[in-house]
């Protein structure tokens, strides 16, 4: 996944790069590989491509891909990290992959069928797969995989998705069902995508060892079409073609994950052909730019599945006033954010959810920069300029504190020019700066310890708004804010039950409008992201659902 | 002597122990924890704390720093928080060599360069290659490391193509010395430059004090040879406070550098600790303090001793 690369520079620790945008990272951002259902229509795909027309693709070569932040080990259901997920795609296949499209396609499963009432959903095993130490995989396989986050003893990090699973069945070698305890539609993209690992390998090992296990760092096992062949400790992890992938060996040889701390390393790197594929640094992204111009690089970028907000905690009476917090954002002029902060590199919110994928709607209620219209409104809600130019109420000054990391550029100063946009109609803020796991620990339950955040989410392969706005989500969940509302809380319910896309995003977009209208956060901006690799490698497009989608097909000239 | 050494290395048991204590406390004393990196919806909080349960993370402070003690008396630095499944030692052992190899051969060339030029400073005192050698020796403490790193990547590595961008060796090549020199060149000159400007200076002015002495003007009166009074009744003078510079080098060795580190891509212990403090992978962060502040301990005492070597009025 990349959604996230947009943070600066400096002595900043790698992984925050990642994560600092991405506040929360939802599973299988992006999973791998998918598989070859229909050779014509894969043809097709590359005629379509002007670029690679002419050129027959290519049997061997080495994909060198350039990131700041290492893995930590690769086993899918105990990794949490999007090095560790990136690399676990190369090696491991799931029941199901995504396309660059969100949408579901056949992996290890050949074919899926959901019953009706959307309780009951069968698999038909592809036959023939085999893992990389030549043993077949059949149900046995899948079944031990997706019942361990339901095992007692199992202390991983994936329980949530496989919450859902009543029971598994096998119908035969080939057959799985699984019965669900309720419709939910995120199971096929979130639950499915989950790597099957080897029960011949695995299926001895105690469940609450397994975490620990040498399988996840020094012999990882699957049937991707990359297998693992070794890890240099902060350098580099090194996957090779799997000569029996059922697609067809990948025509790379293989695959270098290159761990560069540094971003402007990186930068120097690819302009050395050190590193030929890598996301792009918003510092870094006007390099990028002449260097494709000179015709060294191709850059490719589109908008992340992500948003940017300052969101406002309700608990304080200082926001509890809906019309206020409308006039903080009419106070806020996120265009010059894009502009003068992100260098053009986003495009300016009016909702939560990005366009990167389907569920987004633009149908919202839009709060545009009109510092007057927010004037006007903060004085019918009783607030009237107090002499030093400040607004009170009820002898209260609007002053309030604005939190955000230390580790992220941007947002911080994103704080500064909302320090000064929102001076100019009388409100007073303070900007406290926190290194990030102090800022997680104050402002996440159960201690919520602040005015606003500066902050962003980053969505995952189902679009499910559940996490940010359901009023269960207050106590223990990723609603900081404690946002409630009844209707928003029917509607997010009702639409992970929904299986009809058009039908199921019609009540997302609902829900957000509603969300958008009681403006519980200032939506800023869908953060871009880039993307850059070397000329000679063909197969990468940028997609938000899937980077490394077909990778098997990925080559490099000679 | 012997007995100076065992009196000195024995009085440090009770302060590394202390250092231990005052570290642990004031890594817990940090607010977060290792969960802080793992926001995701996806994850339960109920996981978060089973996952903080197994490693004993709820445990008072106590509890958690004689268990810690307990395994390390044993030669048990843990297991990394983050990094599940991978023993604190593995990290360090696999990233040890590249940081010593790094600093030793940085510190190497450190002195090698800068002892010349601070005699050469010393006796020109006033002419030209005096302010030549002392203008350098100032850029040298004011460029910072990171620039000067990039600067160099840019013109040898991307634009001449004379050295690798960074990494300790060429991907996926068998072990070579070469290769390996190679990849240390630009690393170890960023290094040294650093320490090279300061201990220019130092090698300076301790010259300089060392020539203004009673004994130096006897040696010349006596009619010796101008080298001879520098090189052998002078430098060996002018070195004593070079020795204490030296040692307080040494815990660097182990402690690498973060930022050349960083933009070298060089796997060291630096960058180690570096993430580790921000991830807040205590058993990593408190194995590093130990290995560091024995050093800083070993680093006195080969001092003091160096000093005796090179002082004979010195006597333990």
């Amino acid at each position: 996944m990349n959604g996230g690369v947009s943070l600066k520079k400096r002595n900043l620790f790698s992984i925050l790069f990642a994560l600092t945008l991405i506040l929360g990272m939802l599973a299988a951002c992006s999973n791998g590989k998918s598989q070859n259902t229909n050779t014509s229509e894969n043809s097709n795909k590359e005629e379509k491509n002007e670029e690679h027309a002419n050129k027959e693709p290519r049997q061997g070569g080495s994909l060198i891909l350039g990131t700041t932040a290492a893995p930590s080990l690769f086993n899918p259901y105990y990794s949490t990290d999007t090095s560790s997920r990136a690399i676990e795609n190369f090696i491991f296949s799931g029941l199901v992959t995504i396309n660059r499209e969100f949408k579901p396609e056949g992996d290890v499963a050949e074919s899926w069928e959901v019953s009706d009432d959307g309780l009951k959903w069968t698999f038909k095993i592809r036959q023939g797969m085999k893992f990389h130490d030549g043993h077949d995989l059949t149900a046995d396989d899948v079944i031990f995989s997706y019942s361990l986050p339901l095992h007692k003893d199992y202390k991983g990090p994936s329980g949530l998705p496989f919450q859902v699973i009543k029971e598994i069945n096998k119908v035969d070698d080939y057959t799985v069902e699984f019965v669900l305890t309720e419709p939910y539609a995120p199971f096929i993209t979130i639950t499915a995508t989950m790597g099957v690992l080897p029960k011949h390998i695995l299926g001895d090992v105690p469940v609450e060892e397994l975490g620990k296990n040498e399988f996840n760092t020094k012999k990882p096992i699957g049937s991707g079409p990359f297998k693992f062949a070794v890890w240099k400790e902060g350098q580099y992890v090194k996957v090779e073609a799997f000569d029996d992938y059922y697609a067809g060996r990948p025509y790379l040889d293989s695959i270098i994950y290159k761990i560069v701390p540094d971003a402007n390393a990186i930068i120097a790197q690819l302009q050395a052909g050190d590193i030929t594929y890598t996301s792009i640094s918003p510092t870094n992204v006007s390099i990028a730019k002449k260097m494709a111009d000179e015709g060294k690089l191709v850059l490719k970028s589109g908008v992340s599945n992500a948003w940017e907000y300052i969101g406002y905690n309700l608990r304080n009476p200082l926001f509890q006033d809906i019309k206020v917090r409308q006039a903080l954002t009419h106070a806020i002029d996120r265009e010059s954010i894009v502009q003068s902060v992100l260098d053009g590199a986003g495009e300016v919110a009016h909702g939560p959810g990005s366009p990167a994928n389907w569920a987004f709607t633009e149908d919202v209620p839009k709060f545009d920069y009109d510092p007057k219209k927010a004037s006007q409104m903060l004085e019918e809600a009783g607030w009237k300029k107090g002499s030093d130019g400040i607004l009170e109420k009820d002898g209260k000054k609007f002053s309030f504190t604005l939190t955000t990391t230390s580790a992220n550029d941007i947002r911080q100063q994103i704080a500064t020019v909302a320090q000064q946009q929102l001076a100019e109609v009388g409100i007073e803020v303070k900007i406290e700066l926190l290194e990030w796991s102090a800022y997680i620990e104050e402002t996440t339950p159960p201690k919520w310890n602040f005015d606003a955040i500066v902050a962003g989410w980053s969505i995952g392969s189902d679009p499910d708004p559940t996490y940010f706005w359901h009023s269960k989500e207050i106590e223990q969940g990723l609603n900081y804010g404690a946002f409630s509302n009844p209707k928003v809380d029917e509607l997010l319910e009702k639409n992970t039950q929904v299986s009809d896309i058009d039908e199921r995003k019609a009540v997302i977009s609902e829900a957000e409008k509603i969300v958008t209208e009681e403006q519980p956060y200032t939506f800023l901006y869908y953060p871009m992201s880039y993307l850059g690799h070397s000329p000679k490698l063909h197969g990468p497009e940028f997609s938000v659902a899937n980077s490394y989608y077909d990778i098997h097909k990925w080559w490099m000239e000679e | 002597m012997i007995n100076y050494i065992i009196r000195r290395t024995l009085l440090a048991i009770p302060l590394l122990f202390g250092i231990t204590v005052v570290s642990f406390i004031i890594m817990q004393l940090a607010p977060g924890d290792p969960t802080a990196l793992m926001i995701d919806p996806m994850i339960k909080k109920e996981d978060l704390e089973a996952y903080k349960e197994m490693y004993g993370l709820n445990d008072p402070i106590y509890v958690q720093y004689f268990t810690w003690l307990g395994n390390m008396l044993q030669g048990n630095f843990g297991e990394s928080l983050i990094r599940q499944g991978t023993s604190v030692s593995e990290l360090i052992f696999a990233r040890l060599p590249n940081t010593l190899l790094l600093m030793v051969v940085s510190t190497i060339i450190a002195f090698l360069i800068s002892i010349p030029l601070g005699i050469l400073s010393a006796t020109k005192q006033n002419k030209l290659s005096d302010y030549v050698i002392t203008i350098i020796s100032f850029l040298g403490v004011a460029t910072p490391n990171f620039w000067f790193g990039l600067v160099l990547i840019m013109v040898f590595s991307v634009h001449l193509g004379w050295f690798p961008t960074g990494g300790v060796e060429t991907l996926g090549s068998s072990f070579s010395i070469l290769d390996r020199i190679h990849h240390l060149i630009l690393p170890a000159f960023v290094l040294a430059t650093a320490d090279m400007a300061g201990l220019t200076r130092y090698t300076r002015s301790n010259m300089i004090e060392v020539l203004r002495q009673d004994y130096i003007r006897t040696a010349r009166a006596k009619g010796f040879k101008q080298n001879k009074v520098i090189y052998k009744h002078g430098l060996k003078n002018a070195l004593i406070p070079v020795i204490t510079i030296f040692g307080l080098m040494l815990p660097s060795f182990i402690g690498g550098s973060v930022v050349v580190e960083k933009i070298f891509t060089w796997p060291g212990i630096g960058l180690l600790f570096f993430d580790a403090a921000f991830q807040r992978d205590y058993p990593v962060l408190m194995a590093i303090t130990v290995i560091g502040s024995a050093l800083v301990v070993l680093g006195n005492l080969i001092a003091d001793i160096l000093y005796a070597v090179f002082d004979p009025r010195i006597e333990y």
